[in-house]
């Protein structure tokens, strides 16, 4: 065996790529184009959302070349999961790790015949848990220092020790964010329960602006959120709202904080006390919060 | 022709497409596939989904940077393509007046363009 380092990292990562491979699949989506996807149980492989189809059925290229059918079991646009089913069971599935800024990271995607490709980077920002726009809660926020194609978003993302750190996908401008293994595992048993995260859902699209100078002292706070779009049926249009009510408060959270209005409709079939300015006058109405439906 | 532009959500959005040289709906189709946007239906039409922008946070703003309801109605105006003559014939005020709500909601937004403006505002909204 050879005493040069270099030569020694190299050995290494090329064997971790070897090792990592039956963990890799391909989703075809055509003959031309695939993506991803990580065998997360050895039943079970995790695609990332945003990028799948919205097909039932998907064929998956394994290591190897072989082919095996997977069925959607379930997709959240929140965390950007979406779980696949496999017709049989694969081998064993990798062990989870936790990020550490600096820390080297591997990702893998599958080359779309059985092969795997393989990327080298660190970890740029292993930072706190975050919100979603779609309305998710990710343990960490992960970023990556090192570049994907389109095909490979989905594959596991590991550490220096082979461990999953969780699978890649994009965030805004091609940034490579890992969504973490801890959220995945969070996620999964619901997913492949029910097919969806169930979601409180008032069905209206809200802006925050700021509440107008002549009803600040009325209002009592700065800001709201404005009423964009109303779901037809849905519990605010049930509940009277129309586009451009600003909605003061949810349950007596200040709706112009997003995230915290998002994180108080959690119970489903409860009732929600909403504080609105409609007309110049400030009234409160009640409605039911709903499942988002998928 | 474009016949539909409609956003599905927050970030995704929809065009229909009719092209009757059927060469040419191919190439197109190619094209779309190429370029990594989603054919949803890949029938008579051309159906795309634009690609994704991306797995994003939600952007919460402080309260002094929040938009007050008339710049939220500049905002609109931009979003329909209008000048800045234009929103001023729109909502019936001065072009000064319009001047100073586009500068002010470009502050807030941290926003150098127009098209950066709508993005930045769009990153604040939510579907609940």
């Amino acid at each position: 065996m050879t005493t040069d380092l270099l030569e020694q990292f190299s050995s290494a990562l090329a064997e971790r790529a070897s090792s990592v491979q039956g963990a890799v699949a391909a989703i075809r989506l055509s003959d031309a184009r695939h993506l991803s996807a990580t065998l997360w149980r050895p039943d079970v492989a995790i695609a990332s959302e945003q990028s799948l189809p919205r097909r039932d059925a998907f064929d998956l290229v394994l290591s190897g070349g072989a082919t095996v059918k997977a069925k959607l079991a379930g997709r959240d646009a929140g965390t950007n999961i979406a779980a696949l089913r496999l017709e049989r069971s694969l081998g064993p599935t990798l062990k989870n790790g936790e990020a550490t800024a600096g820390a080297l990271a591997l990702a893998f995607g599958a080359d779309g015949a059985g092969g795997v490709r393989a990327r080298l980077g660190i970890v740029n920002t292993a930072g706190p848990e975050w919100a979603s726009s779609a309305g998710g809660r990710i343990d960490r926020y992960i970023v990556l220092d090192l570049s994907l194609a389109r095909a490979e978003e989905g594959g596991p993302v590991l550490d220096a020790g082979g461990a999953r750190l969780g699978i890649s996908t994009f965030g805004p401008r091609g940034r490579v964010l890992v969504i973490p293994s801890a959220t995945i595992d969070r996620v999964l048993p619901s997913l492949l329960a029910d097919g969806r995260i169930a979601r409180g859902w008032l069905g209206v699209g809200l802006q925050p602006v700021a509440v107008p100078d002549a009803l600040q002292e009325q209002a009592g706070q700065p800001g709201g959120a404005m009423v964009m779009s109303i779901a037809p049926d849905g519990p605010a249009a049930k509940a009277g709202l129309v586009a451009g009510d600003i909605v003061l408060s949810v349950n007596g959270t200040p709706a112009y904080r997003l995230r915290r209005i998002a994180a108080a409709l959690s119970s489903i079939g409860s009732t929600a006390e909403l504080r609105l300015i409609r007309g110049g006058a400030v009234l409160s109405v009640q409605a039911t919060i709903e499942a988002r439906p998928t | 022709m474009i016949e539909a532009v409609k956003p599905l959500a927050a970030r995704r959005l929809r065009i229909a497409i009719r092209v009757e040289d059927a060469a040419l709906a191919d190439e197109l189709r190619r094209l779309v596939l190429d370029a990594g946007h989603e054919l949803v239906d890949a029938d008579a039409d051309i159906v795309m989904q634009a690609a994704n922008a991306g797995f994003a946070a939600l952007a919460e703003a402080e309260p002094r940077t929040l938009l007050t309801p008339r710049e939220m109605e500049v905002l609109g105006a931009i979003g329909d393509g209008l000048t800045n003559k234009g929103i001023a014939r729109k909502l019936g005020i001065s072009l000064h007046t319009v001047k100073f709500h586009v500068e002010s909601l470009f502050r807030k937004l941290g926003a150098r363009t127009r098209t950066e403006a709508l993005a930045r505002a769009a990153e604040r909204r939510m579907d609940v």
